[in-house]
């Protein structure tokens, strides 16, 4: 019962979000202006930033999800949270891997320990953790908890860490964002466009990721 | 309530030795490591120093803790303690004080022989020194007794407890650093503040949530 309606609505919603990322894509090649001096360089941050926020929101979830399993013991919000710390995990990867790209032809190397790189490399080096945490943590009820105060404390650090990293290393450039409210106005409405496409994306994948978690328990 | 607990712990390691002396000739031998591996003239080394000084604490802290916890893991102990009446978060509170205390022991046998050894002399501001170090070790053991608790009970618990320490610890080994270095090189109170603020909130902040998580890191 529960399959057969999950498979319908889960069709639709990967026809829609096929449908969403191929006018986004056609809108950020053909539809925005390229921006002075950086050229094609720019496009990518019409990935790059989606995915960087789409990130954040998904170990934002997790700190969520740990309250909410802390507190009631119920094993909807443990899933929530497993789903939601792999989808923030693996969008921090993509960020990891397309702000390099840019970087590389806007800076002339691939990697600087500037504030927003670094706390983004640590996120993942925590979450890295947490997922050995959640295999390696033994009964599934005690994982469970501990993974949930795991999420909890790394969204605490993730504010000290950027401080402490921004005090670190004043002197290196500046991230190009803050710059990007002085850019030509065509590009905000293809960037906004592109950052709900990713977000509909993300809560696509949470909601099939819970899914297929509840699943797997179901048929234990 | 809270006393008893640290004079337990104390007395196990006024018995055994365990912590410290397995801290202490870690210690020794990283220091040995570091000067075989770094082969510069002093005056290149003195500028290293500080950070050479938070890995070695950094590494020490990790096996004492483990070498802590991993002694109520093998005589279960642990499960013991949590069945008398006690409020968990004291038991957070007395590993985190007594870790500190046997983290301070094993580096007042060891500071010396690193300061001396590697030729880096004793620096004027030897007094204010020592007070970062403490201020180190109370954030270090804050999250280090936190995590420790999350990862005690796992399978593989001697690697999970890095794994999950360094990246949560970053902020604070950068603040410990750069503080370090500023007494090194003499500079006024003034300079270092902001290093000295953010050791201060971190040992606040993961005090504090160890002392509120421990009741569910606990929970049977």
């Amino acid at each position: 019962m529960f399959v057969t309606r999950f498979n319908n609505r889960l069709r639709t919603g990967i026809i829609i979000m096929i449908l969403l990322m191929i006018i986004n894509l056609v809108n950020i090649l053909f539809n925005s202006p390229l921006v002075p001096i950086q050229q094609w360089a720019q496009k990518i941050f019409y990935y790059h930033v989606p995915c960087a926020w789409v990130a954040f929101l998904s170990f934002f979830i997790v700190l969520i999800a740990g309250i909410m399993f802390l507190k009631t013991k119920n094993y909807k919000y443990d899933r929530l949270g497993l789903a939601a710390a792999e989808l923030g995990t693996f969008f921090t990867v993509l960020v990891l891997i397309t702000g390099p790209i840019w970087a590389s032809a806007i800076w002339g190397k691939a990697w600087t320990w500037e504030p927003r790189l670094t706390t983004t490399f640590v996120l993942f080096l925590i979450y890295s953790g947490y997922f050995m945490l959640r295999e390696f943590g033994g009964a599934p009820e005690r994982v469970a908890r501990y993974a949930a105060i795991l999420g909890i404390i790394a969204f605490i650090d993730v504010p000290i860490i950027f401080i402490s990293v921004r005090f670190w290393s004043p002197e290196v450039q500046s991230h190009p964002q803050v710059e990007m409210a002085l850019q030509p106005t065509g590009i905000m409405t293809t960037f906004f466009f592109s950052l709900f496409t990713f977000t509909m994306l993300y809560f696509l994948m949470l909601w099939i990721r819970t899914g297929i978690l509840s699943l797997k328990v179901k048929n234990q | 309530m809270f006393l008893r607990l640290l004079k337990k712990d104390l007395l196990v390691e006024f018995r055994s030795r365990e912590v410290s002396a397995s801290m202490l000739t870690f210690g020794l031998a990283v220091i040995m490591i570091f000067s075989f591996s770094i082969n510069i003239s002093p005056d290149l080394f003195r500028r290293f120093a500080p950070g050479l000084y938070w890995i070695m604490v950094l590494f020490i802290a990790v096996l004492g803790l483990h070498r802590m916890f991993s002694h109520e893991k093998e005589f279960d102990t642990f499960s013991m303690i949590i069945s008398a009446p006690v409020e968990r978060g004291l038991i957070f509170l007395a590993k985190w004080v007594s870790g500190v205390l046997f983290l301070t022991v094993a580096e007042i046998l060891i500071t010396l022989p690193f300061l001396l050894f590697l030729q880096v002399g004793i620096p004027e501001q030897w007094v204010i020194l020592i007070v970062i170090i403490l201020l180190g070790n109370i954030g270090i053991m804050a999250i280090g007794s936190l995590v420790s608790g999350l990862a005690m009970r796992a399978k593989m618990s001697e690697v999970l407890l890095p794994i999950l320490l360094f990246p949560l610890v970053s902020p604070q080994i950068i603040a410990t650093v750069q503080a370090t270095t500023a007494v090194f090189d003499g500079k006024p109170l003034a300079s270092w503040q902001l290093w000295l603020n953010l050791m201060i909130t971190f040992a606040l902040v993961f005090g504090l949530a160890g002392y509120l998580f421990f009741e569910h890191i606990t929970e049977e």
